[in-house]
């Protein structure tokens, strides 16, 4: 279960998560220089930046999956403690409450579509894998529990006639769906999406959206995103962070984002680079 | 009447299966079949259970172990030592030559998981081959004579076991389906359960499992132990059933042809599994036709080489696949006459 977490970090009222002055190098390559942001409780935040500006490494480094270099990742995590991520086991930090998706769709291939949301709430099964084997009658009735619960996401999310189906021959933008349904699997508390709306078309993408509000509103959950499409980043995004190789830009409203010069440059480049 | 749930449609199919080739020995037993068939047969269920340990650990979990001949091996010696030379009743030699090898599969899988794909498969095959090493050159496994084994008795002596002595009912049969059986229940629960999801997160990706908060060494550990247990309960039938057990089975060609039955009738498929078991092991039954020495072996290599170029997910949707075929026949068939 990790270790016990010390208390001593502080984090202001009304957020979620803190990062501070965030760095890593791959080899002599900053991907992440000197970041320091905060997503409030219930906000949905966007994340932005041209190719390769480090979105998916801020990621990687919040759940753990690379070790960042310096900085602090504070969390206010399901019970309210303040806890720092960094250092935490990769597997652990789900139960802290942060769930993630890929960019790259992950579901198990082999399996139903409940059936792979059923691996979201994998922390939540109490009954060991002896009871589980023999199928005593405590593990029968945790399952029904998950199911049934699986499907309640299910027909949250809107696709509860796929069931049964096996996640490998279905469309991509019921996959996407469904990998979302997965995150709300393990009751989050922020859920971090990578690129939501890749590969979708345009009546997609504003349900996506409006899904993900639903989402906030419903179940109280906080939402980060990384996204390239900015349809879905201004029409949903309470809050955006604009990035460029690993540096801020500009945090601020939708708008004032969009109209920022840096931000503008970074994605189009300076007129006088066009003159050269 | 009520609908049959998945499990139970399951469990419903398994006890048929025993339940029919529970038939073998009293068809046997009357000179309908030959006794050898069955004896041949009785292989097919041991390599069998072994299998099924094995598609748990390569088929869901994504790891390759080339040990597992070394592991059966190591548990048909305790299993010929507690029974034979301490005495011991069956159940309870059955116990403890299957939890040994178990620790020990544990302590090989803490030190080989960390590697991974063709390392790990190098890792095993390596201890595989200090096992049958061990056998040939450590008094306790009686070297290159091997150690005897017996027929067990079961419940103190009430039941005696006998397999296929001139005209006796091969009740030896009888146990290793029961315990077939068994291993088939474990099994459609372990792939059908948390465990069994678990498994195939991590093989189709290790990033995702990790974000599940699948602890990656602790499921890979569960694997190698579930594949270690039913290789060990296959060991311990394998020397009950031959009264013997020495150093030439248990060698690297063992093992392979344990993948082999995996590749050939179907990862992730129980019944595959014995279809493939039955394949690998039963082939002396129609093989012996052929008046050529080593037929099997290059009969075997070119079905593995079929099965992999042409229909890799394994023999065991051949019927699935010759239904629809018919179902597509007759369709047209349909179409044609309405046209």
């Amino acid at each position: 279960m990790g270790k016990k977490i010390n208390k001593q970090y502080q984090m202001k009222e009304n957020t979620v998560l803190e990062i501070e002055d965030l760095s890593i190098a791959f080899g002599g390559l900053k991907a992440v220089d000197n970041l320091s942001f905060d997503i409030k409780e219930k906000e949905i935040f966007g994340l932005i930046g041209p190719n390769g500006a480090g979105k998916t490494t801020v990621f990687n480094c919040i759940t753990q999956f690379y070790p960042p270099d310096t900085g602090t990742i504070l969390m206010k995590n399901k019970n309210n403690e303040v806890v720092n991520l960094i250092g935490q086991k990769v597997h652990n930090v789900i139960r802290q409450g942060i769930v993630r998706t890929f960019q790259n769709v992950e579901l198990i291939y082999e399996l139903s579509v409940i059936d792979n949301l059923l691996v979201g709430c994998h922390i939540y099964y109490k009954t060991d894998i002896f009871s589980q084997i023999l199928r005593l009658p405590r593990a029968n009735k945790e399952e029904r529990k998950f199911r049934k619960k699986a499907v309640d996401i299910l027909k949250f999310v809107g696709i509860e006639k796929y069931k049964d189906a096996l996640v490998g021959g279905l469309p991509y933008g019921v996959l996407k769906k469904v990998e979302l349904a997965r995150t709300l699997m393990s009751d989050p508390k922020l859920i971090i999406l990578d690129e939501p709306a890749a590969g979708l078309n345009e009546q997609e993408t504003e349900n996506l959206s409006q899904l993900i509000k639903d989402i906030r509103d419903k179940l109280n959950c906080t939402i980060f995103l990384v996204e390239h499409d900015m349809r879905l980043v201004m029409g949903t995004c309470d809050r955006v962070c604009a990035i460029s190789f690993g540096k801020l830009l500009a945090i601020g409203k939708a708008k004032e984002i969009q109209n920022n010069t840096l931000v503008q440059e970074a994605y189009l480049g300076k007129e006088d680079d066009m003159n050269e | 009447m009520k609908k049959l749930s998945i499990a139970q449609k399951a469990y419903l199919s398994y006890a048929v299966f025993i339940a029919l080739m529970a038939l073998l020995p009293v068809l046997a037993y009357y000179d309908i079949i030959q006794n050898a068939t069955v004896d041949i047969l009785s292989n097919v269920v041991i390599y069998g259970i072994a299998a099924l340990g094995l598609n748990i650990l390569l088929g869901y979990s994504g790891l390759v172990s080339l040990g597992t001949a070394g592991f059966m091996g190591l548990s048909s010696y305790f299993a010929a030592y507690f029974t034979k030379d301490l005495n011991l009743p069956f159940f309870l030699s059955l116990l403890i030559a299957v939890g040994i090898p178990m620790l020990i599969g544990l302590l090989v899988g803490l030190v080989s998981l960390r590697l991974e794909g063709y390392y790990l498969a190098i890792a095993t095959l390596g201890v595989g081959e200090i096992l049958h090493k061990l056998f040939l050159n450590i008094d306790f496994f009686g070297g290159s004579t091997g150690r005897k084994a017996e027929t067990p008795q079961l419940l103190f002596g009430l039941i005696k076991l006998k397999h296929y002595e001139y005209n006796s009912f091969n009740s030896m049969f009888i146990l290793l389906i029961i315990i077939l059986g068994i291993v088939m229940f474990l099994t459609f629960n372990i792939i059908h359960s948390k465990v069994g999801r678990a498994f195939l997160t991590m093989r189709g990706s290790e990033t995702c499992a990790q974000a599940m908060g699948i602890n990656l060494l602790k499921y890979k550990l569960e694997a190698f132990a579930i594949s270690t247990l039913f290789a060990s309960v296959a060991g311990v039938l394998f020397a009950h059933n031959l009264n013997h057990t020495d150093y030439q089975t248990w060698t690297m060609v063992t093992s392979l042809n344990i993948l082999a039955i995996i590749v050939i009738g179907g990862m992730r498929s129980i019944f595959g599994t014995l279809i493939g078991a039955f394949i690998v092991c039963a082939d002396v039954l129609f093989l012996h036709y052929i008046p050529i020495s080593g037929i099997d072996y290059i009969l075997r290599g070119a079905l593995i080489i079929v099965i992999i170029l042409f229909y890799p997910r394994g023999l065991v949707n051949i019927f699935h696949d010759i239904k629809r075929l018919f179902r597509k026949f007759f369709q047209r068939k349909i179409g044609v006459g309405n046209g």
